[in-house]
């Protein structure tokens, strides 16, 4: 359509007075500051900040572009893993109320509010420590209290939240690139690795997503460089992250698979989102090297005349050994079972954690020049007090080895968790019930129970075969990960939570089922584990096997008494150790389940990298 | 007579925005003119190179006060075009209704100024509280109501709210229904037309020489217009037409801004019937490690003053390498000016000045 | 485009062409060839010189100046086919010694151009009578769009000597 406009011919004169109806009509303008157009609700005001759900990430300060945010230290709050004690502080005089920061705060705690005047002499009332009415009363006021005439940066209203962060324009990637793994149909029927690995293309795409905020960081207790190693995938440099890596873990390729990523617990994307995969990019790292020795090409410093004697060959003896052997010690590792690897090596099943991919981390420390002694139990083949006389210094990673019992009746029918583990991993596989009952609620438990399904599978092909869990804890606190319980559930294993075992019913000396009562309470008031029943409340399960898996202790008899006698222990049972990981006598150092209460892998390297530096320290004479 | 160095601007009343003017002067008829630009120059292309890709889109829209939409636009169009990222249906509807108004809310700011100028007071009131009504629809849009900070490299920020297109409606039916009063008083005054009639006058074949763009060159009647030329967001799917008038002086040029108006009006009716259902915003990568391949390109919209064009380089890093804009109102602003002020009077500067639409902002950057 | 690719080729020496996409023509051209090329597309109807711009290629020790050329008519009917064409003509001149010839004789348009790239790159234009300041106010030592002008270094050394003024004592609160 075409306005045809006067072009030929001079417009009129008299044509503008049509304005004077103008006069007759109300004015349009506001009678500021007694009539107030309320902001839009998508207003970018002042900032306002959840200092509950806030992390302390400190993206906000990285996207800022006029770096108007600062990161500033609250010592009111405490620093935790995946929380930093650091809030944003904004400088208005800097900031262009973009909003980047919002869209990219990934608790989504950062919000703009609908309030944007400040009026004062002061250039120090500009800077503002970003907070919401949740813990700043003072500052905001409810809608009666509050004045226009008044309004600043101390005088704000309540409840006037603007532009907030939506997930689904946030500028970070809040799902994972999915992780190809073998169907549960499939898997449950043989022992093939469940997780296939990321390919090139998935690795770099997740480590994408890294903020490289550095919470996992903290939160490791190995402290792995992490942001720097998923940076080194994402820029297609699986060397250099391995070298990153290596730093600090000499055993990427089995806590690439089985570590308990308390980083992925801590990543900020995770509050939200999912975390970032950062156990699968190790795994992607390791897997991308063939051989650790041609590329990394790690070389022991200059030869030290000192011996070290490293008991127990797990992750802690690993890194122990890998450690002091960079340092240039003589280090020989004695482990009663035929490889590396130590609880490793018997615990986590095929599915989980292949042999390969042990040798394949223990054959880079061998190369190294560590000695291995294999199938040398310390105390039968090799006498405690030898080593303690040829070695210069001893390091104790022995791990949990001793399956606790129920102790309930009949409980010697059962199996023992490790024993039964054990022997499938390294030994002749069980011969397996066709109904199953494990008891527990942990990863052991579970690792257990899918094993135990998996053999029924191959030893019953075509038939009905059921494998059943029991554990005191309910669901909301059973200790096992959650990704672990779906993955069981997917392959059909059935569980039975809040649960305790009574007895084991024998007919014929055949195991015919289990007892259960129910579980009233599993903890105390001071949080500690002693379990309460309701004892009328019984359950029969049926079965034609038990195993148990409640939990493991360690074994010290190989230590002699007189020696035994001098190594103190903390109220919790476990070795007192230095910060360098040093007991009491002062020859030995300690690291792992038996000294920490994470029990598992990377706890142990972290012990073991501390405990390096302090046969270093020891050995020099400091 | 005696020659005399005028300074027209920064500090003049005749001078709207940062920009200055040295004339040459023999009693009331110009010799020659001097455009002296600079005054706003706050290198922008030199700071985003310093800036990542995310960080540099809140700061595009600065280059350009009046219109900061179509800054955005381009900047989106290059990243796009560089890191190959297809945009949303919906996210290109809704980049067309904010172009459109920012179009408007450009064009009746230009009223404003150019009415004001000539001392039509009345109607630079009215076109300035029409400009606020559309502040107010891009403050419930965005957030925002000068820098909007909404049309980002994959889409838009955020979608649109609810009950925006009745407000939308509503506000267009307003400004629609006021273009009658706007014609009585302002484009069919009689005083205007002698006021605007023959000044500032270019031939098509100079427009063509100085690289004109815009309304000034579809005054001369060149029928140029980027959004048909070069269809973007989605232009080529709806329906508008580009005025164009052969006089190539002062008024055919309000008289095209005028008749723009009304076709971005119905462009924006056209966008908020059409509009899909869907997606507004495709992710881009995290933006602390985006890094977006080797490449140049350029990329041009028709922003209101003429073709808006951005050559941008990545050498495959999270920063741009070399950005430049080519803004309307560059040629306009320099060369066009310092031609039609030759032998012009001095009480035409700013009328001939206002009416080459030219935004100082933009030719400093 | 095809054709035009082809018609450049036969006509000039030296020159590579590569197709960017969507009709964005790029031609790298020696720079003597730079001038011919351009009054050559001009008179094929390419006669709307959009932009004129510089990268610093500071590794190569080379700048290398881009005029992007289009046509003001929406159909070129000698290349009906490829309508819309932009032309992306490129040339290096050494970095240490930044000369070229004006190219206000063919496009006019061109001056303010070469004035900004005058300032801001240290680029001499033969030919060129107004290379004077445009946008800058001062001299600068480095020619501040050179990728060695390190802009946060220059606002250091400028203004970090300013002494902070104190905020009056009794001012009100």
């Amino acid at each position: 359509m075409k306005e045809k406009s006067k072009v030929n011919g001079k417009p009129s004169l008299l044509g503008p007075f049509k304005a004077i109806k103008y006069l007759f009509k109300k004015p349009v303008t506001l009678r500021y500051p007694f009539e107030l157009k309320e902001p839009s609700l998508r207003c970018r005001g002042f900032h306002l900040n959840d200092w509950d759900k806030c992390t302390g990430c400190g993206n906000c300060a990285d996207i800022c572009p006029n770096e108007a945010v600062t990161m500033v230290e609250i010592p009111e709050i405490e620093a935790k893993p995946g929380e930093k004690n650091e809030r944003p502080q904004i400088d208005y005089g800097r900031c262009c109320f973009c909003g980047l920061c919002v869209d990219i705060c990934p608790p989504g705690s950062l919000r703009l509010s609908r309030d944007y005047f400040h009026i004062h002499f002061k250039t120090s009332t500009f800077n503002l420590l970003a907070k919401d009415e949740k813990i700043d009363k003072e500052h905001f006021l409810p809608a009666d209290k509050y004045s226009v005439f008044k309004a600043s940066l101390a005088h704000r209203k309540k409840d006037n939240e603007g532009f907030s962060s939506e997930l689904k324009y946030s500028l970070f990637e809040p799902k994972r690139v999915s992780m190809p793994q073998v169907k549960p149909e499939e898997r449950k029927l043989s022992f093939v690795e469940q997780v296939l690995g990321y390919s090139k293309e998935e690795a770099k795409q997740e480590a994408s997503r890294c903020l490289e905020c550095k919470l996992c960081e903290d939160a490791c207790p190995a402290h792995l460089k992490i942001s720097d190693y998923v940076r080194a995938i994402y820029e297609d440099k699986p060397d250099e992250s391995l070298r990153k890596i290596f730093e600090d873990n000499p055993i990427p390729a089995i806590c690439g698979r089985i570590c308990m990523a308390h980083c992925e617990d801590a990543c900020s994307l995770g509050k939200r989102g999912e975390p970032v995969a950062v156990r699968w990019l190790k795994r992607y790292a390791s897997d991308m090297i063939e051989d650790y020795k041609k590329t990394l090409r790690l070389k022991p410093a200059k030869s030290i005349d000192k011996k070290v004697a490293v008991i127990g060959a797990g992750p802690g003896g690993l890194s122990v050994a890998y450690f002091l052997r960079l340092k240039g010690y003589t280090v020989t590792v004695f482990d009663s079972l035929p490889g590396g690897g130590g609880m490793m090596r018997i615990g986590p099943p095929p599915y989980r954690l292949p042999i390969e991919s042990i040798d394949k981390d223990v054959s880079h420390i061998a190369s190294l020049g560590v000695k291995f002694r294999f199938n040398t139990t310390v105390g039968k083949d090799i006498l405690f007090e030898d080593i303690y006389k040829n070695y210069d210094a001893i390091h104790l990673g022995i791990g949990m080895t001793v399956s606790h019992s129920t102790r309930v009746k009949n409980s010697e029918k059962a199996y023992l968790a490790l024993q039964f583990l054990q022997e499938n991993k390294i030994g002749k596989k069980v011969k397996v019930g066709k109904e199953i009952i494990v008891i527990g609620g942990g990863n052991v438990a579970i690792d257990v129970a899918r094993e135990a399904l998996r053999l029924q599978h191959i030893q019953y092909p075509e038939e009905k075969v059921i494998t059943k869990t029991v554990s005191l804890e309910d669901w909301d606190i059973m200790p096992a990960t959650k990704e672990e319980i779906e993955d069981a559930k997917a392959e059909g294993i059935q569980f039975n939570p809040g649960w305790g075992p009574k007895e084991i019913k024998i007919e014929d000396s055949k195991v015919k089922g289990l007892l259960c009562i129910k579980v009233k309470s599993v903890f105390d008031e001071q949080r500690r584990f002693r379990p309460t029943f309701y004892e009328e409340k019984e359950m029969f399960l049926k079965g034609d096997m038990v195993i148990e898996a409640i939990g493991q202790g360690p074994n010290f008899s190989f230590i002699p008494k007189e020696l035994f006698k001098k190594l103190e222990f903390t109220p919790r049972r476990k070795i007192k150790v230095t910060e360098f990981g040093q007991t009491s006598i002062p020859k030995v150092f300690a690291g792992g389940d038996i000294v920490n209460l994470n029990l598992d892998a990377i706890t142990a390297i972290a012990d073991a990298k501390r405990a390096a530096e302090g046969i270093d320290l020891y050995l020099k004479g400091n | 007579m005696r020659e005399l160095e005028l300074y027209f601007g920064p500090q003049h009343l005749g001078m709207v925005g940062n920009f200055s003017i040295t004339l040459k002067v023999e009693g009331d008829q110009i010799l020659e003119a001097h455009a002296n630009p600079g005054w706003l120059h706050r290198g922008f292309e030199k700071l985003m190179e310093y800036r990542t890709w995310i960080q540099n889109f809140p700061l595009v829209c600065r280059i350009n006060v009046i219109e900061p939409d179509s800054m955005e636009m381009v900047y989106a169009m290059a990243v796009e075009k560089l890191a190959k990222i297809e945009v949303p249906e919906r996210a290109n509807y809704i980049r067309a209704i904010v172009l459109e108004l920012s179009r408007l809310a450009s064009h009746l700011f230009g009223c404003w100024a150019y009415a004001n100028m000539l001392g039509f007071d009345t109607v630079a009131q009215w076109a300035m509280y029409h400009r606020d009504l559309i502040l107010d629809l891009f403050e419930q849009l965005t957030g925002a109501r000068v820098y909007h900070i909404y049309i980002c490299p994959g889409g838009v920020r955020r979608d649109l709210p609810e009950g925006f297109k009745e407000k939308a409606l509503n506000t267009l039916h307003t400004i629609g229904g006021c273009i009658p009063d706007y014609d009585a008083t302002f484009f069919n005054n009689r005083l205007f037309y002698e006021r605007a009639k023959g000044i500032g006058k270019i031939t098509r074949e100079e427009a063509k020489e100085l690289g004109v763009t815009g309304q000034i060159l579809r005054a001369t009647g060149i029928n140029f217009d980027i959004r048909k030329v070069e269809p973007y967001a989605v232009y080529d799917k709806v329906d508008f037409e580009i005025p164009t008038r052969e006089d190539g002086d002062a008024y055919s040029r309000v008289w095209i801004i005028r008749d723009e108006m009304i076709q971005s009006v119905h462009t924006i009716m056209q966008c908020l019937e059409k509009i899909p259902e869907g997606e507004v915003y495709k992710r881009v990568p995290n933006p602390f490690k985006w890094n977006i391949p080797k490449g140049e390109t350029y990329v041009r919209v028709e922003s209101s003053r003429g073709e808006l064009g951005l050559y941008m380089v990545s050498n495959g890093k999270d920063k741009p390498y070399r950005v430049h804009f080519r803004t309307p109102s560059y040629p306009h602003g320099l060369l066009v000016l310092e031609k039609l002020l030759k032998n012009a009077s001095i009480a035409d500067v700013g009328n001939i000045m206002i009416s080459l639409y030219v935004t100082a902002p933009e030719i400093d950057r | 485009m095809n054709k035009l690719k082809k018609e450049l080729k036969s006509s000039f020496k030296g020159i590579r062409t590569g197709i960017l996409e969507d009709n964005r023509l790029a031609v790298s051209a020696p720079k003597d060839a730079v001038l011919p090329i351009l009054s050559f597309l001009k008179n094929k109807g390419y006669e709307h010189l959009s932009l004129i711009s510089c990268v610093d290629w500071i590794e190569e020790k080379e700048l290398e100046l881009v005029y992007v050329i289009t046509s003001y008519l929406q159909k070129n009917d000698e290349y009906a086919d490829n309508e819309r064409l932009h032309i992306l003509l490129k040339t290096r001149i050494s970095r240490e010694n930044p000369e070229f010839k004006t190219l206000v004789p063919i496009f006019k348009n061109a001056e303010p151009y070469e004035r900004e790239l005058h300032e801001l790159f240290g680029i001499n234009f033969e030919g060129n009578k107004r290379l004077t300041p445009l946008l800058l106010e001062r001299a600068y030592k480095i020619p501040p769009f050179r990728k060695d002008f390190n802009t946060r270094e220059y606002v250091k050394e400028k203004f970090d000597k300013i002494s902070f003024v104190e905020e009056k004592k009794n001012e009100r609160a």
